[in-house]
């Protein structure tokens, strides 16, 4: 059941042809580390679409609904990615794309936005809008959408919170550092979104079939996207990671069992201790 | 900046100046003290980079707290700040310098322009890091940056490419005392400014605080679903009220009508950072540890020993979260 | 790249030419017979800028010379007049031949200074420029440390 278009949605103009980036992500408490390569196995572990992302892709098929167009889901991951783009397309995304390729493991910030670059600029026509999450729950970097826009020579806005479409431009809206912005942006852009872009997630009736139908995922590698194997994986990176670890635990765990008032009793001293509360008069 | 035979010729730690909400925000101050000690180990100096109209404050107060350099550029363009703007003109700067080590806050700002930064100067970047140290023999810059919502660390570096970037958590390092009789140089590049007219800012102002803004609350009382019931749940709002904070929440407790989604804490809500956690009736999953971790001091409630919860607390009561909760407020009444 | 390049001090500068100085020098201090102007800086202790200079009207006739808030010597007749922020010396006309305002920031002091100011054979020197002022056809000297406490006049 289609629900109202999300208010963040307001304004008209013509047709959009928009990428959303994806990335599949541990889900977090299955976390395992490949000591060697330092980096998060990604392989045999359960995954979610980062959270951001979906955040992304439901902003972009409300402005579909909106405005017509077409929606391209892009991730770039070993080949269990496919699991992502497969719910893309069954929430309504029009084509997905998976870039996969052994030799594009391993990589930063620099080399990954150089790949999703890459495949981004081969897409015929050229995308109006460009959607990402703002950050993703395993790296938290944040930094490959103004790394693509970047490359792509595309203005940016991240941590978006509202966009109201106009003629060849967008208006947003975006909290930073105790601002509230609103930015008009000319297309083609890069947004990446925030969570308190609130979209509700909705699956049109007839899209669960039409998922079902094995619609193609088109697979683009190395060769296909003519990329130079110095520039992308490991050897693209320019940032090395020395070690992987769990920070040390510097929680004091102390435990205290007993009566209620006991208990509550070493609460308060605990409470005390830390100034949150005064401590009683010794007259009382 | 490739990586290159030009590694060696690159000198100097450079900090962004990032003024906003100067006095409040005080990121900048914060690498220029860690940035002085580090050009200690590397022989060195900190130069701190102004880039606005009308800074003339914000440049004496870097040299006040430790700056040897102070570059400026002063242009009505750079008012407000804008990334594609920034970003064209401190490439230039770089590229005309050559700084071995470029830093900045993690304020939303900086998280959004040293990326696209250092992606023009084709050079690597962590993110919010926690931590900075170096390698003098390889002049390396050893960042350790979160990953998992901090769950894990990972200490990066930038063998090859520079400068070797990094953005930086505020709060990480002591900044030096105002110094009134200090005296810097000061540097005004001659460059050229031009907006870029694609991004264009309509309208600024600044965030209301909210009533009750859980990210910036002393003290956060937050619940999960072994409360057991809304009533329940309702005491945290009594507690945090007398210990001054606010009142967070698990998904769970959100879901089932308990708080609203403002209050939701963990991976999809909010992280905090308070001086004291209090978390009652929540097992400590992972979702929801990653928002409460950094807290100062956790205090844990809980009627399971075993709640994975108790593992990352300074202070466990294990106990019925509701029995507590009424025996603790009933003292605390008394105390007012 | 090109670039300028001057000190700052954390407590108070003056700003010239765009750029901010703790103290700077045009001409030669103390000249008995032409134009010379000197800001100088300030101790810790000290918030109202200190400034002395000799100096003509745009025929080159001698006007004025100043030291700190007091004339030294008057043959011009000029006034001294205070401002909420700062002074002003004018012209027995009472048009503006120096301004001095100084902003108050949390922790410092700038001062901006405003005026044309000749020398002996009628030649602007200084003028005003953007919020402040620039000098004309020289370097100015910059200062890191008073002048006027080695001097016993």
């Amino acid at each position: 059941m289609k629900s109202g278009l999300p208010d963040f949605i307001k304004g008209d103009c013509s047709t959009v042809n928009i990428v959303v980036c994806i990335k599949q992500v541990p889900d977090a408490p299955s976390i395992r580390m490949d000591k060697e390569r330092m980096t998060i196995i990604r392989e045999g572990v359960e995954s979610i679409i980062n959270p951001l992302d979906a955040v992304a892709l439901d902003a972009a098929l409300a402005l579909k609904e909106k405005l017509g167009g077409r929606v391209i889901a892009l991730t770039m991951g070993p080949p269990q990615s496919e699991e992502a783009l497969r719910e893309a397309l069954a929430a309504g995304a029009d084509h997905a794309v998976l870039i996969t390729d052994p030799r594009f493991a391993g990589a930063d910030t620099l080399a990954t936005s150089h790949t999703l670059a890459r495949a981004i600029s081969r897409l015929e026509p050229f995308p109006d809008l460009i959607l990402c999450g703002k950050q993703s729950i395993d790296s938290d970097t944040g930094h490959v959408g103004p790394q693509i826009a970047e490359e792509l020579d595309l203005p940016q806005v991240c941590g978006v919170t509202e966009i109201h479409p106009e003629e060849n431009s967008l208006m947003v809206r975006q909290a930073s550092d105790g601002f509230l912005n609103t930015l008009r942006v000319s297309l083609p852009a890069l947004l990446t979104v925030s969570r308190d872009l609130t979209v509700p997630r909705y699956l049109p009736f007839g899209e669960i079939e039409r998922a079902f139908e094995g619609r193609d995922i088109l697979r683009q590698g190395l060769a296909d996207l003519e990329l130079d194997e110095r520039e992308v994986g490991f050897d693209g990176s320019a940032t090395t990671v020395l070690r992987l670890y769990r920070p040390p635990p510097k929680r004091r765990g102390e435990l205290l069992s007993g009566t209620s008032q006991e208990i509550v009793e070493g609460l308060i001293r605990k409470l005390e201790s830390l100034s949150i509360i005064d401590e009683e008069d010794a007259g009382n | 900046m490739k990586k290159t035979q030009e590694t060696e010729r690159t000198q100097g730690i450079w900090i962004f100046g990032d003024y906003r909400n100067y006095f409040q925000n005080r990121v900048t101050l914060q690498l220029i003290a860690k940035g002085k000690e580090l050009a200690g180990k590397l022989g060195t100096e900190v130069t701190v980079l102004v880039l606005g109209h009308q800074v003339h404050q914000f440049a004496m107060e870097y040299s006040a707290h430790g700056a040897d350099v102070v570059m400026v550029v002063e242009h009505p363009a750079l008012k407000t700040y804008q990334v594609e703007t920034y970003t064209r003109v401190v490439a230039g700067l770089v590229e005309a310098w050559r700084p071995h080590i470029f830093l900045a806050g993690a304020t939303a700002f900086g998280r959004e322009f040293f990326p696209r930064l250092a992606k023009r100067l084709k050079t690597g970047l962590s993110a919010d890091c926690v931590s900075l140290e170096v390698d003098p023999e390889h002049g390396w810059l050893i960042q350790t940056t979160p990953a998992f919502g901090g769950e894990l660390l990972a200490d990066v570096i930038t063998p090859e490419h520079r400068p070797q970037m990094a953005t930086v958590h505020p709060g990480m390092f002591k900044e030096r005392i105002h110094d009134k009789t200090a005296v810097s140089r000061i540097v005004y590049p001659e460059v050229q400014v031009e907006a870029d007219d694609r991004v264009q800012l309509v309208r600024s102002k600044p965030e209301q605080a909210q009533k009750g803004n859980l990210q910036d609350a002393p003290v956060v009382v937050a619940g999960g679903r072994g409360l057991g019931t809304k009533e329940n749940f309702g005491m945290l709002f009594e507690l945090a009220a007398c210990l001054g904070g606010e009142v967070g929440a698990t998904r769970p407790a959100v879901m089932a009508g308990w708080a609203e989604e403002d209050r939701l804490l963990g991976q999809t809500g909010k992280s905090v950072k308070p001086r004291l956690l209090i978390t009652v009736g929540t097992s400590g999953a992972v979702q929801y540890t990653t928002g409460i971790q950094a807290a100062e001091t956790i205090i844990a409630i809980n009627r399971d020993p075993n709640a994975p919860i108790f593992k990352m607390a300074d202070l466990g009561l294990v106990g019925e979260g509701r029995t507590i909760l009424t025996l603790l407020l009933e003292k605390l009444r008394r105390r007012i | 790249m090109k670039f300028r390049e001057s000190l700052i001090s954390a407590h108070h500068n003056y700003l010239i030419d765009r750029m901010l100085t703790p103290g700077f020098l045009l001409g030669k201090a103390d000249a008995k017979d032409d134009f010379w102007l000197l800001a100088d800086v300030l101790l810790p202790e000290e918030r109202a800028p200190f400034l002395c200079g000799r100096f003509y009207d745009p025929e080159g006739r001698f006007l004025v010379h100043l030291r700190g808030d007091q004339w030294v010597e008057n043959p011009g007749g000029c006034r001294l007049q205070g401002s909420g922020d700062g002074f002003q010396i004018l012209y027995p006309s009472g048009e503006v031949l120096l301004a001095v305002r100084t902003e108050v920031f949390t922790n410092g002091y700038l001062t901006r200074i405003q005026g044309k100011l000749y020398d002996r054979s009628g030649l602007l020197r200084v003028e005003p420029s953007f919020d402040s002022a620039r000098v004309l056809d020289e370097a100015w000297h910059p200062l890191a440390s008073p002048v006027r406490a080695s001097k016993n006049s």
